[in-house]
């Protein structure tokens, strides 16, 4: 039975039959330049990424708060003069801050960062119904991947769990 | 502490406790600074809207195109008649003096850099030589024309934009940021 298995499903279900020094080779690899770069990568990039997602949020979180008249202009439906569009820039500034710190501390991780890519989704989808898919959008939808796969929740590094 | 089948610890929650007061404390910061920005309506905002060009005459498809101040009299340039037209702007501060002189770029006189020609993105800007002085006229592209204004000889015209980022091809997504600034020959600002 398993001798017509597809190769993926035999591995799935059973070791696979390893050629002979093939663990050899994988030691060999582990302890290569390769290898440990692979290691450090699968260990410290979740938390690279953590911290590249919460610098963006926190930069715009910021810059709303202590320059909400900049900011209007992105508010939907909402006239950019109104002070109602400039509350709304603040509040929005406070939770971009809060999720920031939250998403660089690795506080209530996964939480975060799903709020964080509601957040982003909002955003993308505003900018594409008024401007259409450009090249801003297009650099939001990639901020929004970021945060869809963190609030996937891997393990992380150097995270406030206490 | 339990938030949505997430674990924050103690020492999680006075972080965040702490950046929402920080949080406050810049809101704060940035509700009393909220009139110290550019200059409210300078552009005659009237709705937040991406500015894409929607008259032929609005725009050329080419950046350089765009961003150049028109130097060919039009009749929707021409300064608007009365008193507001005649009379002389009075003099403000120094364009220097503003925090956001840093992100003024010179349109008039003279040819505009590729920087004023890229802050000039979305919005639709004529000067013209009217007589003795120049006329003025400034305003988001595809929302009509604008109005013109009558300012004495001497004047500088500077394109205000805070961030470029908010710009696309023609498009300006953010039109909080920008503005448009007057300045007689001493640096004031006469709009």
């Amino acid at each position: 039975m398993t001798k017509n298995a597809s190769p993926a499903v035999a591995s799935r279900t059973r070791p696979a039959a390893r050629r002979p020094g093939a663990a050899a080779m994988d030691a060999a690899a582990d302890t290569g330049l390769a290898g440990r770069a692979q290691r450090f990568a699968a260990e410290w990039a979740p938390t690279a990424g953590r911290i590249m997602l919460g610098l963006v949020l926190a930069w715009f979180g910021y810059h709303e708060l202590v320059q909400p008249q900049l900011w209007t202009g992105y508010v939907p439906v909402i006239p950019a003069t109104s002070t109602f569009a400039l509350v709304l820039v603040l509040v929005h500034g406070w939770i971009l801050l809060m999720l920031a710190v939250a998403i660089v501390a690795g506080v209530a991780l996964r939480l975060a960062a799903a709020v964080a890519a509601l957040l982003l989704a909002q955003i993308v989808i505003t900018l594409t119904v008024t401007g259409g898919l450009t090249d801003l959008t297009l650099r939001d939808v990639g901020v929004l991947g970021l945060a869809v796969c963190l609030s996937g929740g891997a393990r992380q590094r150097a995270a406030l769990t206490r | 502490m339990r938030i949505a089948g997430e674990t924050v610890g103690a020492r999680g929650a006075a972080l965040l406790s702490v950046t929402a007061l920080v949080g406050l404390f810049l809101a704060a910061h940035g509700w009393q600074g909220r009139h110290h920005g550019l200059p409210p309506a300078g552009l005659g905002v009237t709705k937040p809207s991406v500015s894409a060009p929607a008259t032929p005459g609005a725009s050329s498809p080419a950046p350089t195109g765009s961003g150049q101040p028109s130097q060919t009299p039009s009749a929707s340039a021409a300064p608007r008649q009365g008193p507001a037209a005649a009379a002389a702007p009075t003099p403000g501060p120094k364009l220097s003096s503003q925090s956001y002189a840093s992100y003024s770029f010179l349109v008039w006189p003279g040819t505009p850099s590729s920087a004023a020609q890229a802050a000039e993105t979305g919005l639709t800007i004529g000067v013209h030589r009217q007589g003795t002085g120049i006329s003025v006229a400034a305003g988001v592209a595809g929302q009509g024309a604008p109005t013109a204004r009558y300012y004495p000889t001497g004047t500088k015209v500077y394109v205000i934009e805070a961030s470029m980022g908010d710009d696309s091809g023609n498009s300006d997504f953010n039109l909080g940021d920008d503005g448009l600034i007057v300045t007689d020959s001493q640096g004031r600002i006469l709009q």
